[in-house]
């Protein structure tokens, strides 16, 4: 079988390398074992390890568990079973201490329509108790980067649904986190800003954070990620490069994410 | 199942299987209810009381016209004050306009649906209050007294065409700007009018005063005019009644049917309208810790609510009488026995609004969820921004008693300290709506709270009383 199916444990580039005292103090993050249910199991005994600098596309049918996934990370789910760890910290045990580490976007912007975007990211540099100096710099140049320097006085109820976006993102850039958990983070982004978002996560990426993030533009998933993980019905199909992906569904190397990925599902459900 | 047409009784389901759905029955404990029916009991209780007092009085019709005239002067009045602001609100409040206004369905149908909610929220309070003396009555044999359960509701179809009316007539007048400022001016002005009037015998001479009241009851020759016909008709007689409710329903068809069109282009021109910039600031607000920077974006939120003035004045009336007592323009006999239970309640009932805002306001708790601050930050920032807000306007009255009143000050203080915390953890986990939800989301509040927020404020009011008169910090 060329690739992982129901429990079994995927079968591309899951191991990492163990370090004598901690094996996972060198992973940005580590899911072991991760189950939830609601009325029905929707997460089944997941497994995921993500190392530093690396961009990790879960990807996966609606209703496969992504976003109950990236919600147990960020610490807003308790799992039934299994850990998370976030840089070596123990999301469950020390939330707090994992919490100031991580970003959550999720796929509707976190946003108070009365406050403006300056006041939203003073919110957010204060909830993450960033040095008011340096938060008042960072958010200048965000503000700048992401083209709302001139509406930052303006409140949110205003805003379209990709100004929203970039205020939400530069709310999650202003704390310099080291692990971002973003849930379609492209949402409402015109082509620019799309195309800003990406190289700005990749600059991250360069700079040492761990990026996980879910989207159902396969043709992101493809250029951004470093490694791609298919979740289906609370099962992590696969996992690896697009090219191992491609190897693990049989393709030949022509096949697109997108064949690959309806390849991948389609025999789950079967 | 589906239908074949987007009729106004299926659109009507539709909006009462919503309103179910996020009722706190279904979103809470059902043991909620056991304070409610409490209350209810207390005060259906104090009605028989009353109505057994009463039925030693025999009043001729006159006088009785005089006192429904009276009674719809004043309820007339503060329902067309709250149809006011409710009507700005599914005006202003972009909900589900867009997705309704966007279907073939008529504007007719929403307006209508839209009205008959605005009048079950104006009618629902003094329903509550009139039925329990209704049910007094009729327990007394004065079966005519029931004719309350229609003449409410009547009276609430009535003022809520008129709010109606006169908010999309200013909408497309005068712009969405003008027109909720106008709005909520027009609401306010009624509520301290007719609060002026409940107070006129403090500062109109009792001859001026009874030449007043004289005007609203008829004498031998004119006792059959037209004009007492709605006083009639909240007596229960049965012509009356019918006539009244009659002409309520036709002011209420002829609004539909003028305002309609006029109504969905006031909704998308009201619902686009943002509230403008937020005030620029020269230099950035940035604060060091997660409770600073919670407390004071709960501050803003306050600040920007849209009603925040009027709706803060229009609960703070009770501050009139308590200012004439306390600058000596008239005295009551008691004078601390009125002023500090009404400060008492005045607080709590500012504490329960205050912190409705916050908590309907917050429209991201998984941020704050999100974040690295403990669990209980969210809830105590918005305790301190709903109390500082509270001590605000709470402040001057209490400088008053102390210095008129000053060895009350400790027994005030615990009192309004009592009040407001009991109400803030009240309105934290049952708020009172103040805001339409947005498309797609929960309805934030109940109105359980209201009549829950003002039991706890009348308890914390009631004791300060009591330890106002007994004093019992005399005997220690």
């Amino acid at each position: 079988m060329s690739f992982s199916h129901q429990n079994a444990e995927p079968f591309i580039g899951l191991a990492q390398a163990p370090t004598r005292n901690n094996p996972h103090e060198n992973s940005a993050l580590t899911v072991r074992g991760l189950c939830k249910s609601f009325a029905k199991p929707i997460i089944n005994n997941l497994d995921l390890t993500i190392a530093p600098g690396e961009i990790y596309a879960l990807l996966g049918p609606n209703g496969a568990g992504k976003t109950t996934t990236l919600r147990m990370i960020a610490g807003l789910l308790k799992p039934d079973s299994g850990s998370i760890e976030v840089f070596g910290v123990d999301v469950l045990t020390a939330p707090r201490a994992a919490k100031a580490m991580m970003a959550w976007l999720p796929d509707e912007p976190l946003l108070y329509d009365k406050l403006s975007a300056l006041e939203y990211l003073e919110f957010v540099a204060g909830l993450w108790q960033v040095e008011p100096a340096t938060a008042a710099a960072r958010a200048e140049n965000l503000l700048e980067t992401f083209g709302l320097w001139p509406h930052r006085h303006e409140r949110c109820e205003g805003f379209s649904r990709g100004m929203k976006q970039k205020t939400v993102l530069a709310g999650a850039l202003i704390h310099t986190p080291k692990l971002f958990i973003l849930d379609e983070p492209l949402t409402g982004l015109d082509a620019a800003a799309a195309k800003l978002v990406k190289s700005i996560l990749t600059q991250c990426a360069a700079d040492g954070a761990a990026i996980i993030i879910t989207t159902h533009i396969l043709e992101v998933a493809e250029r951004l990620a470093s490694r791609i993980g298919i979740l289906s019905g609370g099962n992590l199909l696969a996992q690896g490069s697009f090219a191992e992906l491609q190897a693990a569904a049989g393709q030949h190397e022509n096949a697109s994410l997108e064949d690959v990925f309806l390849h991948l599902t389609t025999r789950a459900d079967v | 199942m589906f239908k074949p047409t987007a009729s106004f009784p299926w659109l009507l389901a539709h909006e009462i299987k919503l309103l179910w759905r996020g009722s706190i029955l279904l979103r809470t404990s059902k043991y909620v209810l056991v304070p409610v029916i409490a209350v209810s009991i207390i005060f259906q209780a104090i009605a028989l009381l009353i109505v057994k007092y009463l039925q030693t009085q025999t009043l001729p019709l006159p006088v009785l016209i005089l006192i429904a005239n009276i009674n719809l002067i004043f309820l007339s009045g503060l329902m067309l004050s709250r149809a006011m602001t409710s009507a700005i609100d599914v005006l202003y409040a972009r909900g589900d306009a867009d997705f309704l206004l966007a279907s073939p369905i008529k504007p007719i149908r929403i307006l209508a649906v839209r009205m008959i909610g605005v009048a079950a929220s104006v009618a629902a309070p003094w329903l509550l209050l009139a039925a329990a003396l209704a049910n007094a009555l009729a327990f007394f044999g004065n079966w005519q007294a029931l004719a309350a359960y229609i003449i409410i509701p009547m009276v609430a179809v009535l003022v809520t065409a008129i709010a109606f009316l006169s908010v999309v007539s200013l909408v497309a007048s005068i712009g969405p700007a003008k027109a909720r400022l106008v709005s909520h001016g027009i609401a306010l002005f009624i509520g301290v009018f007719i609060f002026a009037l409940g107070q006129a015998p403090h500062y109109i001479a009792p001859a001026n005063l009874r030449a007043l009241w004289l005007a609203f009851m008829p004498n031998a020759d004119n006792i059959n005019a037209a004009i007492w016909l709605p006083a009639r008709a909240f007596l229960g007689e049965f012509i009356p009644a019918t006539l009244f409710c009659a002409v309520c329903m036709l002011v209420f068809w002829l609004v539909l049917l003028t305002r309609a069109r006029q109504f969905a282009d006031g909704t998308i021109s009201a619902a686009a309208y943002g509230s403008g910039p937020a005030r620029r600031r020269a230099n950035a607000a940035f604060r060091r810790t997660p409770f600073a920077a919670t407390m004071l974006k709960n501050l803003r939120l306050l600040l920007r609510f849209p009603g925040l003035v009027t709706q803060t004045v229009y609960r703070s009336l009770t501050l009139v009488p308590v200012t004439m007592i306390l600058t000596g323009h008239f005295a009551i006999g008691t004078g601390p026995g009125v002023v500090i239970p009404l400060l008492v309640f005045l607080a709590g009932q500012l504490a329960l609004f205050f912190i409705s805002i916050i908590i309907g306001g917050e429209q991201s708790p998984d941020l704050l969820a999100s974040a690295p601050v403990a669990q209980q930050t969210g809830r105590r920032a918005a305790y301190a921004a709903a109390a500082y807000a509270c001590l605000i306007v709470m402040a001057l009255p209490i400088i008053g008693v102390v210095f008129r009143e000053s060895q009350m000050l400790p027994m005030l203080l615990a009192a309004i300290m009592g009040s407001i915390l009991s109400n803030l953890m009240l309105g934290q986990r049952f708020p009172i709506p103040l805001l339409r939800p947005a498309f797609g989301k929960t309805q934030t509040g109940t109105v359980f709270s209201l009549i829950l927020g003002v039991s706890a404020s009348s308890l914390w009011a009631c004791l300060a009383w009591l330890a106002v008169t007994i004093h019992p910090l005399a005997t220690l």
